[in-house]
């Protein structure tokens, strides 16, 4: 969780001043990681995803569609132009086998684990009972 | 909450966790026909959006189904997932009978003719 914090790339501090854009936030499956981000307006070929050494990079422009002169505008209260969001994951994903989907303005990431991160199974291996005095005779010396 | 209602808070299903509402960014410009409105409503469809004019108040209420499966765990979070509520006053200026909408990739666009209350209306009279 710590790693995540601190991963945060806040470099455009968004479209808008003192937010991030888009927000984004991250789920975690038993076997991949669900990034999301509310991205309304944006359409496929507006996007640019990668991922590379655990760093992914999301970039994109919005508003560039809109035709109306600025002195129409009566309010003005979506983000506009260009931003990018870079994010460090928290464990390693399978960065060849990533998808992506776009469905009314929600962008969803799927970042497939990779196999070292998850759950290791940890063998337990029934011990001989060769020098089972010695053993229990340096528990008892490192616990006085 | 098909009773459209929005000025008292619907009673959610018992099952449900209470809703969270979110007010949605806007843009508002002039047209030659009138004005256009702009709400930005990500995660909502056309079919889970209400949007009514009620004497001179237009309200929009999208409801948004989260798009996670229920046993994913959030590790990390920038904003939370609710429906977005946000009500407009409309001027006299606007043409209430003709109001039409659209919504795409997660935009409402919400189209509100200027009445063309300006031309005289003639009045018949009839003679007996």
């Amino acid at each position: 969780m710590d790693r995540w914090l601190r991963s945060v790339n806040f470099t455009m501090e968004g479209v808008r001043a003192g937010r991030a854009y888009p927000a984004v936030n991250i789920y975690e499956l038993d076997d991949e990681f669900l990034l999301t981000a509310e991205l309304p307006g944006a359409r496929v070929e507006d996007l640019e995803l990668s991922v590379s050494g655990g760093v992914v990079t999301l970039r994109g422009a919005r508003g560039a569609e809109t035709d109306v002169n600025e002195e129409r505008f009566r309010r003005s209260e979506r983000p506009r132009g260009v931003w990018e969001r870079t994010l460090t994951l928290p464990a390693r994903v399978r960065e060849d086998d990533l998808h992506a989907e776009l469905t009314n303005g929600v962008l969803r990431l799927h970042l497939p684990k990779a196999p070292s991160t998850q759950a290791r199974q940890i063998r337990v291996v029934e011990r001989s009972a060769e020098a089972p005095e010695s053993a229990s005779a340096a528990e008892g010396t490192s616990a006085s | 909450m098909s009773n459209g209602d929005l000025t008292a808070t619907p009673a959610p299903p018992a099952e449900e966790p209470p809703r969270w509402f979110c007010t949605p960014p806007i843009d508002i410009f002039d047209t030659d026909a009138g004005l256009v409105l702009r709400a930005d409503l990500p995660g909502v469809t056309a079919d889970d959006l209400e949007l009514q004019v009620e004497d001179n108040r237009l309200t929009l209420l999208g409801k948004v189904t989260p798009p996670i499966p229920a046993e994913a765990r959030l590790i990390y979070q920038e904003y939370r997932i609710g429906d977005f509520l946000r009500s407009f006053i409309l001027s006299d200026d606007v043409d209430h009978e003709h109001i039409t909408a659209k919504l795409s990739d997660g935009v409402l666009e919400v189209t509100l003719p200027r009445a063309t209350t300006n031309t005289p209306r003639r009045i018949q009279i009839r003679t007996q």
